[in-house]
């Protein structure tokens, strides 16, 4: 292996090992900075020996006895003990407490409250996830030797303090584990919203963040919080793929492409979701934000969004953590819910708040609602303003761009052409949605009139609109402009548009039955070949399942009775198969009724079940059957395409058990 | 990043303390955050096969069943070395045999 690679493998274990390692050695020598130290000299010889030498067999058990042995030495060394090194290492062994609880020691120690925020999250990425200095300060773009102090003061602080390497005891569990937590979310969100820099996420912080909190979860299993910030980070980064458009740019959580959610974390989400709920107790800060979080991810469309939970949510979370950014989004869920009013109301309550004085999510948000109200020249301020203030280079871009959108159509009043062409021309919609959005609200201008205000549009004038053009048409049709409707009254605030508009139940199924004349013409075909002409008759006249009629044996069949076991069923049939059965029967006495054409290659033998004892063909396959009807029926069916199998068991009347 | 890890069908069979040698390692890979879903697959399966407009369903066992994945893994890494660490642990643990380490993309 070349020299690179390997010391690629040895970051690779470190990473995985380092955690336990530096746990365990933190027991023995009781200074964490101590315990680092030694770790790190079984890395160096790692990469001193393993080029030479070749990776170990077991790479982290060969780390572990060099830094147990270093341990050791600097034991013996520090306490002058002539005791031998095999002696004081069985002495140790003794004390052994399980490796499991090391982690969430360490994991509990390097979130002390003795330190900064900052050094705390530098420590647990150092401690825990294994990054070196300089990973860390890539991650949060500040210089290499600022973590490195960092981490060293945060050292040196806990030895100063002689902060002890235990599990808190009950009564500082709650603030030492919301410490922990809050560690973890830190990194997280750092990593999903980055506060500065170019790029809007850095995927690297959300996988530590990620993988610390199923840690502590399995470490800690019993405290409903820690499940409630797994599921609050695997439902968030479960969206993590369509928050940034093309061009770096945000993309709101309404205005997201909801079928490229990440289904298998969004499960994992729901999944720690319930543990937080098995465990129960008032719910705690994360399990709220959880709760919002399921409650977007359930959302099946943007529409469909249960803002008015979401609003009692938040509040519960309001009582619980009165931020002003809790408060801000609460305004946001209660613009949703009750309209851009309510939620501007909120919001203007907020803006004396000192902390939020700099916060460019509250001129974003206010610039939104105003927006939304048709307060456009004050929107449009605001989202400057909160230009202004982002950090973030991509969200700046964002902001300015609302802000000129407003710029073009901010008259006094926006007429119903201009809503429309700032509502397609967002930027976000793919060219499927443009084209179907466009054909309804189209309709809606000839009919309305382009210069129509937008403010005096009704739901009444909509439903007028919709029962002239599509009120015979196809429920699917309907259904389709309906929610064209509704995506165009929600952007535009006035979400009554749709009112007047009720949902059509679509017919579960598109298979129809095929035509009496249809079936009449095939039957008189000449030159069908027997096989075909008896499967159809069959499924014709029983109504049986396809496969069922596929599935059938001859010597299943009662030729007198005119019916067949298959399953737990009978299938039943009338005088045309009766009259054709014998035929294609033969003189055969086993075996699959229908058979293939031809026999079996060597390569492709099915079952014994399907296989003719007396001809060596194999059972007919539903997609040749299929095929060879499709291919058949292509010339009577006036779409062209062809009729399936399943169509023609559909022709059976159900009401009288007769066949048209 | 996301790997997908399968593993071929091999003559060992497995022994009890195989089991627990394998119930400790994805305990291990779970409680570090790092194994997202596995699981173990049925011998031969259903082929589905399309040329032209016609599709063709066969039930198994094949013929190359050597070929054929017996049980997967999906693991979210920082590195493709960590997988191939976390590979090597597994073989180590299965015995002789083959496993194919993927990255993957999407969704």
């Amino acid at each position: 292996m070349p020299a690179r690679d390997v010391r690629r493998t040895i970051d690779a274990v470190w990473k995985l090992e380092s955690a336990r390692i530096i746990a365990g050695l933190t027991r023995m020598v009781h200074d964490v900075g101590r315990a680092e130290e030694l770790a790190q000299d079984a890395l160096v010889a790692a990469l001193e020996q393993w080029p030479e030498s070749g990776v170990p067999d077991n790479p982290g058990a060969w780390l572990t006895a060099i830094a147990k042995r270093r341990a050791i030495d600097h034991i013996r060394r520090s306490q002058r003990l002539e005791r031998k090194h095999e002696q004081l290492a069985h002495e140790l062994e003794q004390q052994q407490a399980p490796a499991r609880d090391d982690v969430l020691r360490l994991m509990f120690l390097s979130c002390h409250p003795v330190l900064p925020t900052e050094a705390r999250v530098a420590l647990t990425l150092r401690l825990l996830g294994g990054l070196t200095a300089e990973e860390i300060a890539r991650a949060f773009l500040v210089n290499e030797q600022r973590i490195a102090r960092r981490v060293a003061g945060a050292k040196r602080t806990l030895a100063g303090k002689r902060v002890p390497f235990e599990l808190p005891d009950d009564s500082e569990l709650t603030e030492r584990l919301s410490s922990v937590l809050g560690v973890i979310y830190l990194i997280f969100n750092e990593g999903y919203s980055a506060t500065s820099g170019d790029d809007l996420i850095r995927p690297g912080l959300c996988l530590e963040a990620l993988r610390l909190g199923r840690m502590l979860a399995q470490l800690a299993p019993y405290e409903a919080e820690v499940h409630g910030l797994v599921a609050l980070m695997e439902i968030q980064a479960s969206r993590s793929a369509t928050r940034i458009g093309p061009s770096g740019e945000p993309v709101q959580l309404h205005e997201q492409n909801r079928g490229r959610w990440d289904q298998l974390l969004i499960r994992r989400g729901f999944t720690a979701m319930l543990r937080a709920r098995q465990i129960g107790g008032a719910p705690g800060r994360y399990v709220l934000e959880a709760a919002i979080a399921v409650c977007h991810a359930q959302a099946r469309t943007a529409e469909d969004t249960d803002w008015a939970k979401i609003t009692a949510l938040y509040e519960a979370l309001a009582r619980l953590l009165p931020t002003p950014v809790v408060q801000l989004n609460r305004a946001v869920a209660l613009g949703m819910a009750q309209g851009p009013q309510a939620g501007l109301a909120l919001v203007d309550s907020l803006a004396a708040d000192r902390t939020l004085q700099d916060y460019h999510l509250l001129p974003g948000v206010r610039g939104d609602l105003l927006a939304r109200l048709g307060r456009y020249g004050e929107a449009r301020l605001e989202f400057e303003r909160a230009a202004s203030l982002t950090r973030n280079v991509a969200e700046r871009a964002f902001l300015h761009r609302r802000a000129d959108e407003i710029a073009v159509t901010g008259t006094s009043e926006v007429t119903l052409a201009e809503a429309v062409q700032g509502f397609l021309g967002r930027g976000d919609l793919d060219a499927g949605t443009i084209r179907s959005y466009g054909q309804t609200l189209r309709r809606l201008r000839l009919t309305l009139g382009d210069r129509m205000p937008l403010a005096s549009l009704t739901s009444d004038q909509v439903a007028e609109v919709f029962a002239t053009a599509w009120g015979e048409a196809a429920a699917k049709t309907w259904n389709r402009h309906r929610s064209a409707v509704r995506s165009f009254g929600a952007w535009a605030s006035l979400g009554h548009l749709a009112a007047g508009l009720d949902r059509r139940p679509e017919p579960p199924s598109r298979t129809e039955a095929i035509g009496a004349a249809q079936l009449k013409a095939l039957w008189s075909r000449p030159g069908l070949p027997l096989r075909e002409r008896v499967l159809w008759r069959l499924l014709h006249e029983s109504a049986a399942g396809v496969t069922a009629v596929l599935s059938l044996n001859v010597e299943n069949l009662d030729l007198d009775d005119r019916r067949a076991r298959v399953g737990g069923t009978w299938v039943n049939w009338r005088s045309e198969t009766a009259r054709l059965l014998p035929l294609l029967v033969g003189g055969r006495t086993q075996g699959p009724l229908f058979l293939a054409d031809r026999r079996p290659g060597p390569s492709r033998m099915p079952a014994e079940a399907d296989l003719c004892p007396e001809t060596g063909r194999r059972r007919l396959s539903y997609a040749r059957a299929e095929y060879l009807f499709k291919g058949a029926t292509k010339s009577l069916d006036p779409a062209g395409n062809g009729y399936t199998l399943r169509q023609l068991k559909l022709c059976f009347d159900t009401r009288t058990g007769m066949n048209p | 990043m996301r790997y997908l890890m399968t593993t071929k069908a091999s003559d060992t069979v497995p022994d009890e303390s195989l089991y627990i040698e394998m119930g400790k390692f994805v305990e291990e890979l779970t409680a570090a955050g790092v194994l997202l879903a596995t699981g173990g697959l049925e011998p031969g399966g259903v082929r589905v096969t399309s040329s032209g407009e016609e599709i063709t369903v066969t039930d198994g066992p094949f013929t190359e069943a050597k070929e054929a994945v017996a049980g997967f893994a999906l693991v979210e890494v920082r590195s493709k070395e960590e997988v191939i660490e976390l590979a090597r642990r597994f073989r180590e643990i299965v015995g002789d045999g083959e496993s194919v380490i993927q990255q993957v993309f999407g969704p």
